[in-house]
Order: C-alpha cells, then sequence, then structure tokens
C-alpha cells in the first residue's frame, strides 16, 4: 500500500494541531458559505470551554473578515478563480487568530496600507472616535465607509492588525489580513509577536493548501452538528456534476460519522465531539476527501484488515460482503454498523488508502483517503 | 390506529406512516448519529399494523440521501413489510433520480434481498 503521498495530511494536521479549533476554508466566498463558516465555528467556539465575551469578539472579527473577502471576490471576479480566497481561524491556548487572504491589484496596496498603517498608529480610544469620523462621512458619500471593517477588527482585538502583501504578479498581490485575540482571566491581552509568528505559519501553510490544491481543511470537534454543517458546505460548492456532488456527499456522511462514533477524544480537550481532521483536495476533476482521527492501537490490526479486504476483493465479492453487512442485526450497537468502509469503497470506486501513525503506547492516529471522480 | 408523523429535519426523515389515509412514506435525507434509536418508533408501528393492515399497502421511499447505519434499518422495516406481505398486497415504491445511480442501486439491491413486491421509479 503506498502511503507516502497520505504523509502531507498528517503534517498539515501536526502543524495546524494547535488546540481545539482550526479550521480553513479556501475556494469561492457565496452567500451561503460564509453563514455555514459562520454556523461552523459558531458551533465549534460553543463546544469548547470560553465564555461569552471572547465568542462574541472572536465572532466579530470572523464576520468582518468574511465581509471583506466577499467585497473583494466582487471587485476582482475575473481574476479570484486562479487565486481562491482563503479563511483560517485558529485558537492556541487563550490565543484566537483569523485570518483572510485574498487577491488584490497592485495599484490599490498603497491606499490599504496606508489605512492599515492609520489604524495602527492610533489607541483603542482614538479608533472608537476614528470609527464614528468614518461612519459620518459614510453618510455623504457612497466610497466613505470602507476601512470600517478594519477599524472594527481593531478595536475588537485589541491588538494592531497584522497583514502582508505577496506579490503574483505585475498586476496583482495575494493580500493577508492577520488579527490575534488574547485573554487572561477575561481581559484582552496584547500579543504582537505571536500575531506575526503565526502570520508567517499561515503563509507556509497556504502554500501547502495551493500546492495540493485542499478546499477544506477542518480540526474540530466532530459532532453530528458539525457534519450537518460541513455537509451544507459541499452543497454550496460548484462540483463538475451533480452525480459527483452526491458521491461526495455521501461518502463525507460516512467518513465524518466514523469519526463522530469511532474516533477517541485524545488528551480529552474537548467537550462536545472528538477531535480529527477533514480535507478535501481537488486535482483535474478527482476529489480527495481525506479523514484523519485517533484510535486505539489495539484496534489498528482489525481496521487494517477490513480496509484491505474491501481493497482486494472483486466487485462481485463486495455486493456479497455489503449484502451480509447489511443483514447482520446481530451487532446491537448500531455503532459497529460495519458497512461505512464497504460502502466507501464502492461508492467511490477506487481503492482506500489508508495510513496509520504512532501517537503513544495507547493510541494511534488512523488518516484515510477516498478518491471520486 | 394512531398516525406516526415525524417532521423532516437536515438529518433525520420525513416519516408518515397513516393506516387511516393508507398512506406510508419515508422521504428525504436520512443519517441520523442514532438510526436505531431513530427507526425504533417506526418498527414498532409497522409490528402493530401488521397485526390488522389494510388490504393494499404501498408504502414508498422517496429518499435523496442515507447513510450506511440507516441502510440497516431501511433493510429492517422492509423485513417487516414482508411480514405484512403474507395479509396485505404490499408494493415497495422505490423513488430515485434520474441522475442518482447509488439510490437506484440501492433500490435494486433491497429488491433481490428481501422477497417482496417493488417498483423502481424515476422521478
Amino acid at each position: 500500500m503506498d502511503t507516502k503521498n497520505l504523509n502531507y495530511a498528517f503534517e498539515i494536521f501536526e502543524g495546524m494541531q494547535l488546540e481545539n479549533l482550526n479550521y480553513i476554508y479556501r475556494g469561492n466566498f457565496s452567500q451561503s458559505i460564509t453563514d455555514n463558516i459562520l454556523l461552523l465555528t459558531e458551533s465549534n467556539l460553543n463546544s469548547t470551554k470560553e465564555n461569552s465575551k471572547i465568542r462574541k469578539r472572536v465572532y466579530s472579527i470572523m464576520v468582518e473578515g468574511l465581509q471583506n473577502i466577499t467585497r473583494h471576490q466582487e471587485e476582482n471576479a475575473q481574476d479570484f478563480s486562479e487565486q481562491p480566497g482563503i479563511f483560517v481561524i485558529q485558537k492556541n491556548g487563550n490565543n484566537y487568530f483569523i485570518t483572510t487572504g485574498n487577491i488584490i491589484e497592485n495599484i490599490k496596496i498603497p491606499i490599504v496600507q496606508k489605512l492599515l498603517e492609520k489604524i495602527n498608529g492610533l489607541e483603542q480610544d482614538q479608533l472608537k472616535d476614528y470609527y464614528k469620523e468614518v461612519l459620518m462621512a459614510g453618510e455623504f458619500s457612497n466610497k466613505g465607509g470602507a476601512g470600517l471593517g478594519l477599524i472594527e477588527m481593531a478595536r475588537k482585538s485589541g491588538n494592531k492588525l497584522s497583514y502582508e502583501f505577496k506579490k503574483l504578479n505585475d498586476k496583482l498581490s495575494y493580500f493577508y489580513l492577520h488579527s490575534g485575540i488574547s485573554f487572561i482571566d477575561e481581559e484582552l491581552k496584547q500579543i504582537e509577536d505571536e500575531i506575526q509568528d503565526s502570520l508567517k505559519h499561515i503563509i507556509t501553510l497556504h502554500d501547502i493548501l495551493n500546492t495540493h490544491n485542499i478546499v477544506i481543511s477542518f480540526n474540530g470537534a466532530f459532532n453530528q452538528e458539525s457534519l450537518v454543517l460541513l455537509l451544507s458546505i459541499i452543497e454550496g460548492q460548484s462540483v463538475s456534476s451533480a452525480t459527483t456532488k452526491k458521491k461526495l456527499f455521501y461518502l463525507m456522511v460516512e467518513m465524518l460519522q466514523n469519526i463522530v462514533k469511532h474516533a477517541i477524544n485524545y488528551s480529552n480537550t474537548l467537550e462536545s465531539g472528538n477531535p480529527g481532521m477533514f480535507l478535501i483536495s481537488e486535482d483535474k476533476g478527482n476529489y480527495n476527501l481525506i479523514s484523519g482521527n485517533y484510535i486505539e492501537k489495539s484496534k489498528v490490526q482489525e481496521l487494517q484488515q477490513k480496509i484491505d479486504q474491501v481493497n482486494n476483493i472483486s466487485e462481485d465479492e463486495l455486493e456479497h460482503f455489503y449484502n451480509k453487512n447489511l443483514l447482520d442485526f446481530e451487532m446491537i450497537d448500531s455503532k459497529k454498523s460495519g458497512l461505512g468502509i464497504i460502502d466507501l469503497r464502492i461508492k467511490s470506486n477506487h481503492k482506500i488508502k489508508y495510513h496509520f501513525n504512532d501517537i503513544d503506547s495507547d493510541t494511534s492516529f488512523f488518516t484515510i483517503q477516498v478518491t471520486v471522480n | 390506529m394512531d398516525s406516526l408523523i415525524i417532521e423532516a429535519t437536515e438529518d433525520t426523515p420525513n416519516v408518515i406512516l397513516s393506516q387511516s389515509e393508507n398512506k406510508f412514506l419515508i422521504s428525504d435525507r436520512s443519517l441520523p448519529e442514532n438510526s436505531i434509536e431513530f427507526y425504533l418508533p417506526i418498527l414498532n408501528w409497522l409490528e402493530k399494523y401488521s397485526v390488522n393492515p389494510n388490504p393494499v399497502t404501498h408504502f414508498e421511499f422517496k429518499l435523496e440521501y442515507f447513510n450506511t447505519s440507516s441502510a440497516k434499518q431501511i433493510a429492517k422495516v422492509l423485513l417487516m413489510l414482508e411480514k405484512v406481505s403474507k395479509v396485505s398486497d404490499v408494493l415497495v415504491k422505490w423513488y430515485y433520480s434520474k441522475d442518482d445511480k447509488d439510490i437506484l442501486a440501492s433500490g435494486s439491491r433491497y429488491e433481490k434481498l428481501i422477497n417482496i413486491k417493488f417498483q423502481l421509479i424515476e422521478i
């Protein structure tokens, strides 16, 4: 079994596994996708022990950031398909980082940069006045109001806005906007160094995502609620055909429910749901769905045998195996329907790739990849 | 006997089981976290119905998606209908949309496995 090309998935997981939330979306930002991203992160914020004051601040920075992407996307409709927007939210200890990335015309950079420098030069109380000033100006011209979102992000985060322009060509650059928010005993805390470091990390990560054309990457609490929200994000995607979209949906349900039901809550960081990862990458009309989760090491062998078995039997044998499992009601626990892996193999019509990483003496990390075209 | 009506949610199907209206339907999506729990009242209802069913029972499945754990429970529902068919004229109407080969394949599979009249209907 060639598992080499699955290593990057675990690398991403390891690199991102800061604590209990890590969500990246890269692609077209429609209204419904934006709404679902907000719902998904909200539900994940609620599954942590965070208090509501912190959650609200994180949430409003997210809203502003997402609006920023959609606005830029409209302005650069013809250019963005090559370089889709990106949204990232990460949590590390008491620190939250929210990043947006989108394409920008080089000629607009000085204006944006000037605005960011102006905002970063102001103290919290000055920001409040400046916000009012810009708001008032906005009543007299349509152009006014630009920058309100940025001011709001700076106010809510309690930190300077971090940003980076990465030149793509003579005409276009990629614009990263990055906010960090941190708390100690419910008080805002300044974390300028951490913010700079994490932006560098995200830019590197973005390169990996671009290389493998990863459209969705989600690390966080996997429960039925996050499953439903991730599914709606798939429904909002433009996929080559209705049949492929439906296949993606089927496979996603099985893979995600597999995490919800079988994964172990390693290190017990999450209150509701199991930690895990889910990635979708696209390559010339082929979609790779990758999920990863912690399992007990004692179950590795059995799982490996089962996947090898479904990979190596003929279509007829698969069908027979499925039917046998379908009508086997002896397994009382619905958690062990046993059909999931057979179904993944039948529906994708590809061999299932998998990989196990050693975590500690009792735990392994299980990565599985299913391809659809 | 009382009807069993369950409204659809994002992950559970719409269910109408009504002897008085002679309507039997499971539609929409079925991907509950706990399929056994969700399908238990349906199976219990059919068990009671099998004691004194209508002369004709047309049971409709109009499923958009279902997960593998629902597949098992649907098999149980169909086996229950097999029992009903001893005393009622049972027909399973299995609907699938033209571009959904998977729902069609599932219907054909059940048709082969379960000894009951089946009609696969394209919509």
